[in-house]
């Protein structure tokens, strides 16, 4: 593990300026290609004649890989693969800064769904994975999951997608009880089955028949659940913002408003010490659960053991979250580190890794695999996780996603914290909305 | 100086001053000391649990800590004994020495902090990959030998503390620059530069972000970008990374200490003369 | 010391011949001494700011004045364009606001408390290293803790300061939701984490004072409070104005603290949702690395906040001035 091969392109790369390393790495692409076009794909060529070569992955957090690392490198004698973790946030800050100076990126790096479309903008900046032979393998993948590493005009895609968060509707059953609500997940999935409006009109019940608890988390959340399940998005296909124009944006806003105002929101913001505290105090009652918040509630209240369900969520199927793998241009194995992540990212690893972990897999082949249907949690009394999760993964439709995708979101959700909190009134906080977004263009 | 033993009242205060500083690290024992689920308690437990030696071994697992230790005492070490004696030769000189453009030259020292800092990591990171540090510790040491901090505290420390007449009789005497730097001005300065050890030692003890861009290489990691490690994921396992954090202290407490007993005492014997 | 420099040469001048030429060699040293050791001494830091401090100064001026994203490759020329944008955005000047407010709000206290501590922790005590090493425990404890810590504290519904104005009557507080609320919130985190460390520079300049000064003070029965006023602070007046300065310098720079106290990841950036506790440095750090990575107007912001930190210290500087020097 601990052996570093010299990289003398590399070594001559960095001694350039910024431009020039752009340039050079994009040569780095071209040279590469000539000596290990042998070993095509890494996979059949058991390493005898093989240059050794060590590849770095940089992750964010614990992707399951540690195993699969070892699996690949007795496969693979010749590479050695290294890995670094850094916190989420500064994990892609970090990422940014390698991408603007040319160097100092992994060879491989994760990246999350609310960052993939800043950098789908700059394909230039990664391997075009079409290159390497990746376009034979879309099918492999969710067809939205795909896209969401894919180029505006559709000329490059820079990421092999992990995994998926599929939503449903996580709820306490003690609540539901207390509310004289059904506490059956079928039964609880019926009730907001048809629309959003269902599922605040069971909020409104909820509220009155119980004191000192609420309905769900943040509203922040229910907005964006309700955008991700729309046709189009925040973006059209040609990089405008539309918020203002499409009525889907409007009508997610004007029920959570109406949600806000009926006072269920609990206004906890997501990761935040008291949010994660509320999972055990059972201050609220629904929050929407994408696979990897599964994980979470567990982790986080292990008192709340048999109290927590899964549901469907209202309004069809959207995603929230997962990562993908993508390889920066200034990586010298592209060929090297594509067959890595061909094969971290291939149905068979994806379902380890969710055995592992629990992350959903991206890979519609495993969806009728009864690993995966048939996998349930104790805790959450059993529910059919597997099965939530498959339907959930297969009925998303692909949303465009624009380059500033998380910053429109951010803006959006923030006018909804101040109707939270008192400082604006909902016409108000819109109007910033919309002034603070002109500014983005 | 009160010479006096002090009150209670001085003891209580400064016990509850005490008291309130460690909080933080009293909880991050508390929670390094039981599993995850603490975090989400409330109120959380007041006293520490038995799973303390469990957590340490994990982080030992988890991350390279032990590499990271010793690398992070090389730079913190080589940082701090670097700009105590840098900054002391220079505020020396601003304080005391007279020559042309002076004033001017400390009020340049000074401007330098005023620039936010956040945006250098990117020019400096194309400097340094121009030069081939990158991944290397020396990135880290070299561009903190010395900073605008240290020289002006210092300058104005000696400006009190080191007498005009002192640096006037050595010269009479004949004293070189360099023989009044080291005989005159280092033990008077002892205790101000135990304090700057102590404030550097610190301050590159902590340091993250730039070790984080710059080093990429696991053994190269420092603490705080090994720690880094711990507190990733979609579930932050917070006992562990506050028992990783908690291990991180204890070579700072202990350079404490071993600066902490130069505050007083060198003093004394130089300020009689004066 | 300069009137004995220029003095002695001439006296010596007539007869350079009959001197031995060591000591020839030596008066050439001491010349060479008093005029060059100064510029040596202060060098080393000159250097390393010219290796590594002027060139990314430069290069963030010269990225000011362009539009230049950080992961894009156009980076055309705009002159002040980003200065013009700056000062015409409104939430520029709300960020300004609030982080002079957070200095005034932090730092005021923060530095009293300081001094006062420092008088304090300057007596014969018992366990004077445990005392020291406890001003600075603030400082060693991670981030994360803090961050928790400080959110149990001002917590909207399990905070400690919450239950007890409840307790008291006076009811909840949304500490992160208010600008004053969320200003005194963060500049207590300030507080707590920065006075001892502030403390420890005073108490170092306070080992200097003479004892002398003291004992005839308290012969004529001057108070402990009256030796501070009298004694204590014009003596270690340059302290102090190195303290206000760089308070001032850092303070307008704080970026941890807000950081820290936000409950999101989007308030990290913003400051809140209506922006009520974003500060300069958050305001830059959101064009950085946000919003398509305005690498050119993060950096303008940079400059412009250069700007006003100069302005800053000079009035606090002349301020600080006015305290009696001891000499």
């Amino acid at each position: 593990m601990k052996t570093r091969p010299t990289r003398p392109l590399a070594a001559a790369c960095a001694a350039l300026s910024v431009t020039a390393v752009v340039a050079c790495s994009s040569d780095g692409n071209d040279d590469s290609n000539e000596p290990t076009a042998q070993d095509g794909s890494a996979d059949d060529s058991s390493g005898a004649e093989a240059e050794p070569v060590t590849l770095t992955v940089g992750l964010f957090g614990d992707f399951g890989f540690g195993p699969l690392y070892e699996e690949y490198e007795e496969l693979n004698p010749h590479v050695t693969i290294e890995e670094r973790v850094a916190e989420f946030a500064d994990h892609h800050t970090n990422l940014t800064a390698h991408l603007a100076t040319g160097s100092g990126a992994a060879d491989i790096e994760a990246v999350e769904a609310g960052f993939i479309s800043q950098y789908t903008a700059v394909p230039d900046r990664f391997h075009n994975l079409l290159d390497l032979g990746a376009g034979e393998l879309e099918s492999r993948w969710l067809p939205w999951k795909w896209q969401q590493a894919t180029s505006q005009d559709g000329s490059a895609v820079i990421g092999l997608g992990t995994d998926v968060g599929g939503m449903a509707m996580c709820y306490r059953t003690d609540l539901f009880e207390a509310a004289g609500l059904p506490t059956d997940r079928d039964e609880v999935s019926a009730l907001w089955e048809d629309s959003w409006e269902d599922y605040v009109a069971v909020g409104r019940e909820y509220m009155e028949a119980t004191e000192g608890s609420y309905f769900f988390e943040s509203s922040g959340n229910m907005f964006r659940a309700m955008v991700e399940q729309a046709p189009v998005g925040v973006y059209d296909t040609d990089n405008n913002i539309i918020v203002d124009s499409n009525p889907d944006i409007r009508e997610a806003w004007d029920l959570t408003v109406e949600a806000i105002e009926a006072g269920m929101s609990n206004q906890l913001a997501a990761w935040s010490p008291e949010w994660t505290a509320a999972f055990g105090e059972g201050t609220f009652a629904t929050i929407i659960c994408p696979a990897w918040m599964t994980a979470f509630i567990e982790g986080n209240a292990p008192e709340a053991d048999g109290l927590w369900d899964i549901a469907a969520v209202p309004g069809g199927a959207g995603n929230m979250g997962g990562s993908h793998l993508v390889l920066p241009a200034q990586g010298q194995h592209p060929e090297e580190a594509y067959a890595l992540i061909e094969w971290l990212t291939a149905p068979e690893q994806q379902l380890k890794v969710f055995q592992e972990t629990g992350n959903f897999p991206s890979t519609p082949e495993l969806y009728d695999n009864p690993e995966l249907t048939g996998f349930s949690k104790a805790y959450f009394n059993d529910a059919p996780l597997g099965e939530i999760f498959t339907t959930a993964a297969q009925q998303v439709e692909p949303q465009y996603q624009g380059p500033l995708q998380g910053d429109v979101l951010t803006m959006i959700g923030q006018g909804l914290g101040r109707i939270e909190e008192g400082a604006q009134n909902p016409d108000e906080a819109w109007d910033q909305v919309r002034s603070d977004l002109g500014s983005l263009q | 100086m009160n010479r006096r033993g002090p009150g209670k009242l001085v003891y209580l205060t400064l016990l509850a001053v005490v008291f309130f500083s460690s909080i933080p690290l009293y909880f991050s024992l508390v929670v390094a000391s039981h599993d995850n689920s603490v975090i989400g308690q409330v109120p959380p437990p007041l006293l520490p649990g038995p799973n303390l030696l469990e957590n340490v071994r994990r982080v030992f697992e988890t991350v390279p800590f032990g590499a990271a230790l010793v690398n992070s005492l090389i730079v913190s070490g080589t940082v701090t004994a670097s700009v105590v004696l840098f900054s002391t030769l220079a505020g020396f000189a601003f304080a005391r020495l007279k020559f042309r453009a002076s004033n001017a030259l400390l009020v340049i020292v000074v401007a330098t902090m005023m620039v936010p800092t956040q945006l250098g990591i990117i020019p400096l990171y194309i400097m340094m990959s121009e030069i081939g540090w990158t991944d290397s510790l020396q990135a880290v040491i070299v561009p903190a030998l010395v900073n605008a901090f240290g020289v002006f505290f210092m300058t104005q420390y000696l400006r009190e503390a080191l007498p005009v007449e002192l640096i006037e009789a050595g010269r009479v005497d004949g004293a070189s620059t360099r023989r009044l730097f080291w005989n005159v001005v280092l033990p008077i300065a002892r205790p101000a530069a135990a304090v700057l050890g102590m404030l550097t030692f610190l301050t590159a003890w902590n340091d993250y972000f730039w070790p984080l861009v710059v080093l990429s290489s696991p053994e190269n990691y420092t603490v705080q970008v090994a720690l880094s490690n711990l507190r990733s994921g979609y579930v932050t396992d917070f006992s562990l990374a506050l028992t990783g954090a908690l291990l991180a202290t204890v070579p700072l407490l202990l350079a404490f200490v071993v600066l902490g007993r130069h505050i007083i005492g060198g003093i004394m014997q130089g300020a009689v003369k004066g | 010391m300069p009137t004995a420099l220029t003095a002695s040469p001439p006296t010596r001048k007539p007869e350079p011949a009959r001197r031995p030429p060591a000591r020839r060699l030596r008066d050439r040293f001491y010349w060479w001494d008093l005029r060059v050791s100064p510029y040596l001494y202060i060098s080393p830091f000159f250097l390393v700011f010219a290796a590594f401090g002027l060139f990314p100064l430069g290069y963030t001026a010269w990225v000011s004045l362009h539009d230049w994203s950080l992961l894009g490759d156009d980076h055309s020329f705009i002159g002040l364009g980003n200065y013009q944008q700056m000062l015409a955005d409104p939430y520029f000047w709300n960020a300004l606001r609030n982080t002079v407010s957070i200095l005034v709000l932090g730092t005021v206290p923060q530095l009293l408390l300081a001094i006062g501590l420092a008088h304090l922790l300057n007596a014969r005590l018992r366990g004077q290293t445990f005392f020291r090493m406890g001003m600075l425990l603030p400082n060693v404890a991670s981030v994360v803790a803090i961050a928790i810590i400080f959110s149990q504290l001002f917590g909207r519904d399990f905070g400690v300061i919450n239950w007890v104005l409840e307790m008291l009557g006076v009811g909840r507080i949304d500490w992160h939701a208010g600008v004053a609320s969320s200003h005194i919130a963060i500049a207590v985190m300030v507080i707590w984490q920065w006075t001892g460390y502030n403390a420890l520079i005073y108490l170092a300049a306070m080992q200097a004072v003479p004892d002398e000064l003291y004992e005839s003070a308290k012969l004529d029965g001057a108070s402990a409070l009256q030796q501070l006023r009298k004694i204590t602070i014009p003596m270690i007046r340059p302290t102090i104005i190195f303290t206000v300065v760089i308070s001032t310098i850092f303070g307008l720079q704080v970026f941890a603290q807000p950081q820290l106290f936000a409950r999101s990841a989007a308030d990290s950036i913003t400051g809140g949702s209506s922006r009520q506790f974003q500060t300069l440095t958050l305001y830059l750090y959101e064009h950085a690395f946000n919003r398509g990575f305005q690498f050119g107007y993060a950096s303008a912001t940079a400059w412009l906040m250069f700007l006003l930190i100069v302005v800053a210290v000079v009035i606090n500087y002349l301020l600080v001035r006015r305290i009696r020097s001891a000499s």
